[in-house]
């Protein structure tokens, strides 16, 4: 019915995600759009190679990757993966606590966390995995809002469709930073685990391939129309109305909010409030799950959601690890904002172009694959989506150490 | 003879991006660096792979463990072999995080941490007769016992694992195990004096530890075939309860056959000729003592018959020994007490009598002086020197 694809492009619509498009938009209006046919053509080559995998082994990444490569790689992987992993949770807490913050005041970030943390955990262990996925969809149905609001914005659908398809590109500082931040957060390690895991947990049959690459790019576009509709309401509203916005300036987020006007007038800043703080449960629930289940796979530990402590107890104390450490360290009053949110996209950026040629390691080897190895095309094709993010990476990493390189 | 393990038969190579195979049998010696052969590259043979053979590193190293009830357990971390007799044997798979450590090279730095915080880290392995990669598919190893049986079958399973080690293999494993199950293996290790062996490779501190977790009649058992002075040691660093429980045992085993005898004795097996066994005893260079008799024994150390040295001498070379050995031994049993065993030596005029165990296997000797010390105590002013 739903498949791990759609799922996947879901989540990914998480804090940092809604926060990065909306300051897109905010800001350059209509400029950035073109990125997101980039991102879709990026995730699409690896969310594909993933769901392939997944398909014709039945394995899940970790699996590959430890039985393929051996311990020493495994351990490197698994180390940074939750890291990065972790550091996402943290931001996805973190996530939690501003929208909290303004819809309750100051202090509900203290009340928010705890219950947010114990929903995502008693949900995803106690409930069943089907009810999860359901609720999550049901959830993001909040993103529809952008899509009305942007429509009711009246933008001047020409220059959305022109910037869409033609490059604009600035040399400054500003425009860099949102443009890798995008990138960043839009194609992240997780998802490729959290897709393949998904997928040979549901024990498709390679003959449910052309189905499950349906799902995989439908999943893709439902993501990148969620974030195309952000930028335009964004861009029809805030930015169209020069309203300045620095990403900085804790007003920022009541800023963001009005481009839900259109739709909701007054109520604006709850409904963006409402989305934010469900793009974040959504995350925060997913996240250490996909981790755990790359962890326990790497190690070959039994694992599963329906599974007691007893019958696997490494599954589920991993998760509640996760999911306690993340909250926790959201809650240290005065904890460093910016690192946190900074840090998953450091991490991740620096895991992306390591693990891409890992995958393409896996997806070309004629033993794991047999006949679904990659085609020739596919391998330059993705060749030049490693090139484009070890290059987003290095510019990410540039404008995050040396700040004055792009000023 | 080694059935249960499988034997190692060939090397998979890799260079200039291609694999080749060799047999194990142009394979002259190994180590962890290097792997040096006795033929010259030009005329290497590839080793012709049967669907029977295992690759290893492929359908074995890293793959899922699974339960009976197919629940997956863990990876196989890593691989025990074992060098016995001249081949190379697979005799388990590790799954403990000692494995994963070996595998990126940090089980040195692990176990000094782990040592410095006075903890065992103990090798998790299980043997490969537990082991089915048979009827599984090549993606994962399937275990013939439940995932709740793992932990309580170690003790028994590893001695399996032990048995067929090399003596510096032996002490690794043991080093690794805590005291409890090093106890409970070194129990199931039929054979005392691989026991003692075992024992003499650890530090003295660490014996003596493994002892305290043991039964007192094994402990005395085991001491009785090391070294006085070894055991003396290892007594003194004992707790003094568990000390005192193995000295009775100890001192109540002196007034038996089995506290007199002595292990210095001589036996060759019942195959050779008379030729071949005064070879054997040029070999042995036994002390003047102990070659009252030679002892005629089996494969495995049952009595058979015994000779005397001047039988060995005046027969044809080429006679085998069997033929000409006396078959009615008289022997005592371990129990015997020291009066039984004066009477025994009056009556059939010995001057060393065989002391055997249940099975009729020959376990040492007790020469005339040793009786008449015990039988007649004081007469010549000295006790039988004690051991302990």
């Amino acid at each position: 019915m739903v498949g791990p694809g759609i799922i996947t492009g879901t989540v990914d619509n998480d804090a940092t995600g809604v926060t990065g498009y909306a300051l897109a938009g905010s800001q350059f209006g209509y400029d950035l759009l073109w990125v997101l046919i980039v991102t879709a053509i990026c995730l699409a080559a690896i969310q594909e190679m993933v769901a392939r995998m997944g398909t014709v082994t039945g394995k899940g990444l970790s699996d590959l990757i430890r039985e393929r490569f051996g311990v020493a790689p495994t351990l490197a992987v698994m180390a940074l993966l939750f890291l990065a992993n972790a550091a996402t949770t943290v931001a996805e807490f973190a996530g939690i606590a501003g929208p909290a913050q303004l819809l309750f005041g100051e202090a509900a970030r203290y009340i928010a966390i705890p219950i947010a943390a114990f929903i995502v955990w008693f949900l995803v262990l106690r409930g069943s995995f089907r009810l999860v996925e359901r609720l999550l969809l049901l959830l993001s149905l909040a993103f529809i809002s952008y899509i009305i609001s942007a429509f009711l914005a009246h933008p001047d659908w020409g220059q959305v469709a022109r910037h869409t398809v033609i490059p604009t590109f600035h040399l400054t500082a500003p425009f860099l930073l949102i443009f890798v931040t995008i990138v960043g957060t839009t194609i992240t390690p997780w998802m490729a685990f959290f897709q393949q895991s998904n997928v040979a947990d549901k024990g498709l049959h390679p003959d449910d391939l052309p189905l499950e690459r349906v799902d995989t790019y439908t999943g893709i576009l439902a993501l990148n129309l969620v974030a195309f509709f952000i930028i335009v309401a964004t861009g029809a509203t805030i930015f169209a109305h020069h309203v300045h916005v620095d990403p900085a300036d804790p007003s920022a987020f009541a800023k963001i909010a009005t481009s839900l006007t259109p739709l909701a007038g007054k109520y604006a800043e709850q409904l963006f409030a409402f989305g934010l703080l469900n793009a974040s449960l959504m995350a925060a629930s997913v996240l250490p799950l996909s981790t755990t289940y790359a962890i326990t796979e790497a190690f070959g530990w039994e694992r599963g959601i329906d599974k007691s402590f007893r019958e696997a107890p490494a599954f589920i104390t991993i998760y509640t690890t996760m999911i306690v450490l993340g909250a926790v360290i959201a809650l240290i009053p005065g904890a460093p904002l910016a690192l946190i949110t900074n840090l998953p996209n450091i991490l991740n950026g620096v895991m992306l172009p390591l693990l891409l040629p890992i995958l393409m390691l896996l997806a070309n080897d004629k033993r794991v694959m047999g006949r679904y190895a990659n085609t020739r095309l596919f391998n330059v094709f993705s060749t030049l989506v490693l090139i484009f993010l070890s290059l987003m990476t290095v510019m990410f990493l540039a404008s995050f150490f040396i700040p004055k390189l792009f000023s | 003879m080694t059935d249960p393990f499988p034997r190692v038969t060939g090397v998979i190579l890799k260079g200039n991006r291609k694999l080749r195979s060799i047999d194990w049998a142009v394979v002259r010696s190994w180590d962890n660096k290097e792997l040096s052969l006795k033929l010259e590259e030009s005329v290497l043979q590839p080793h012709a792979r049967l669907d029977t053979e295992l690759w290893l590193a492929r359908q074995i190293m890293d793959k899922q463990i699974v339960d009976m009830d197919g629940r997956r357990v863990v990876r196989v971390n890593d691989l025990q072999l074992s060098q016995v007799e001249g081949s190379l044997l697979l005799v388990g798979v590790d799954i403990g995080t000692r494995g994963l450590a070996r595998r990126v090279g940090l089980e040195g730095l692990g176990r000094r941490l782990t040592s410095m915080a006075g903890r065992d880290w103990p090798q998790k392995l299980i043997s490969w007769e537990a082991v089915d990669p048979v009827k599984s598919d090549v993606n994962s190893v399937k275990l013939r016992i439940a995932h709740t049986k793992l932990a309580k079958l170690h003790p028994a399973d590893i001695a399996d694992i032990v048995n067929e080690l090399s003596p510096e293999d032996r002490s690794a494993v043991f080093a690794a195990l805590d005291d409890e199950k090093a106890a409970d293996t070194l129990e199931e290790i039929d054979e005392p004096q691989m026991q003692a062996s075992i024992l003499e490779r650890l530090d003295l501190e660490r014996a003596s530890d493994i002892l305290e977790a043991m039964a007192p009649d094994e402990v005395a058992d085991l001491l009785a075939d090391m070294p006085p002075e070894r055991a003396q040691e290892l007594l003194q660093k004992m707790e003094d309860d568990e000390a005192e429980d193995v000295e009775e045992l100890l001192n109540y085993r002196e007034d038996t056959a089995g506290g007199l005898m002595t292990t210095e004795y001589v036996a060759v097996q019942h195959t050779l000729t008379a030729s071949q066994a005064i070879d054997r005893l040029r070999e042995l260079e036994p002390d003047a003592e102990s070659v009252y008799y030679v002892y005629v024994v089996d494969e495995e150390e049952h009595l058979l018959g015994v000779l005397s040295l001047r039988d060995l001498i005046v027969v044809k070379p080429e006679t085998m020994i069997r033929d000409f050995m006396i078959k009615n031994v008289i022997s005592v049993g371990l129990d015997a007490s020291p009066r039984d065993i004066g009477e025994v030596m009056e009556k059939y005029n010995l001057l060393a009598v065989p002391v055997v165990d249940e099975p009729n296997r020959i376990q040492g000797i007790v020469t005339v002086d040793d009786v008449m010390e015990r039988v007649m105590p004081g007469r010549v002013g000295q006790r039988r020197r004690r051991i302990f």
